[in-house]
């Protein structure tokens, strides 16, 4: 994403209070991994599969932490198994930052797929979600997400696109 | 002499010490016979059900790198998501002891005539040598009471990352299935965290407790 879209995100979870971020670094996000991976307040847990992303995250959680999961939006089919299994089962709150391959602007035809898939799956594992393709609303927006996934003790996503991505 | 699960979880209960935590697979007959074993006492959290319980207790184990964390899974759900001996391997919490229990067979789905299906490990799997491939620093097989022993002396007395894989004759004892739910045990398990690190974790109210301290 762009450097000043990364540096928002970076803004709006530190200012939420997430301190454990795990996830799995891509094409549009990598600059946001890098960004989280050198800060000394965030403990940063990458994986090599989104599924045990949300677990790790899971459990840090039990143990007090305010976590995030990073990854793209194809990461979610992968991390479904899991979030089904530990949110719809238990209920346990993880942001979820996804960006948003296959949307308005992307030039991948491997991304089409991606962009199919996200929404109808979100929906289906009842994740609440807002799509950002401003760079002003990034920062609020991970903010918002978090304070809403930790009432409701549920996953809460932010699908990253736009002018967060693009420049045009 | 092999090992039966039961003996083996009694064991393990037996030396868990008062104040580590443990991460446990909530279904199948282990689930019920540790929460028998154990009276159902709050420092296990049963969360966890196929393919997530070790990674769970991997970032139980990085939010309290001060405490014991234990993880109690069985070979069909720790196959079932090999990336997370990966993340064990990488960040190896010195705090963390992994126990798998190892039947050979997915139990819980009952047997017909040719008896229980058989999982990976019956084969040609072996999952400390798994574990030991993804970096995990301490990785074993045991198979007797007597290596279980000295594996769990060591475990809870010394620091390190281990996994301990406990092979077990397939079979379970007669207990009574556990009567909680995912969600009523997170909330046990998070109250007894809270309490024992006395910090707040759920923050369910936030705007009504600040309107109510004015």
């Amino acid at each position: 994403m762009l450097n000043d879209a990364a540096q928002a995100a970076l803004a709006g979870l530190k200012e939420a209070g997430i301190d454990f971020v795990s996830g799995l670094p891509d094409g549009w996000q990598r600059n946001l991994h890098e960004l989280i991976d050198a800060d000394p307040d965030i403990r940063y847990v990458p994986v090599c599969n989104e599924g045990v992303g949300f677990s790790v995250c899971a459990g840090a959680w039990l143990g007090g932490h305010k976590t995030a999961l990073i990854m793209e939006n194809s990461g979610l089919r992968v991390a479904a198994e899991y979030i089904a299994r530990i949110s719809l089962g238990c209920g346990v709150p993880v942001v979820l930052l996804l960006s948003y391959r296959g949307d308005l602007g992307d030039t991948e035809h491997w991304a089409i797929p991606h962009a199919i898939v996200v929404e109808p799956l979100l929906k289906a594992l009842r994740i609440p979600y807002q799509i950002v393709r401003h760079r002003a609303d990034l920062r609020a927006t991970i903010k918002r997400a978090q304070r809403l996934s930790e009432a409701q003790l549920q996953p809460v996503a932010v699908l990253i696109s736009g002018d967060c991505i693009w420049e045009d | 002499m092999a090992l039966e699960r039961y003996d083996a979880l009694t064991r393990l209960a037996a030396h868990l010490p008062k104040d580590a935590l443990m991460m446990s697979t909530y279904i199948g007959a282990v689930s019920f016979e540790w929460g028998a074993i154990t009276e159902e006492h709050p420092q296990t959290a049963q969360l966890g059900q196929m393919g997530d319980v070790v990674g769970m207790a991997v970032g139980l184990a990085l939010a309290l790198p001060h405490r014991k964390v234990a993880c109690l899974d069985g070979d069909g759900s720790v196959l079932m998501e090999l990336g997370q001996l990966v993340v064990m391997g990488q960040e190896a919490p010195d705090n963390l002891v992994v126990f798998v229990i190892d039947n050979g067979v997915y139990e819980s789905i009952g047997s017909g005539k040719s008896g229980p299906r058989p999982t990976a490990t019956a084969g040609k799997t072996d999952l400390a040598l798994l574990a030991r491939g993804s970096g995990v620093p301490y990785a074993v097989n045991v198979d007797t009471a007597e290596a279980l022993e000295k594996e769990l002396k060591l475990a809870f007395s010394q620091k390190g990352c281990r996994f301990i894989n406990i092979k077990v004759l397939p079979g379970h004892a007669r207990v009574a299935p556990r009567q909680s739910d995912g969600f009523e045990n997170k909330y046990r398990f998070v109250r007894y965290v809270e309490g024992l690190e006395g910090k707040q974790i759920l923050h369910l109210a936030r705007q009504d407790r600040q309107l109510m301290k004015k």
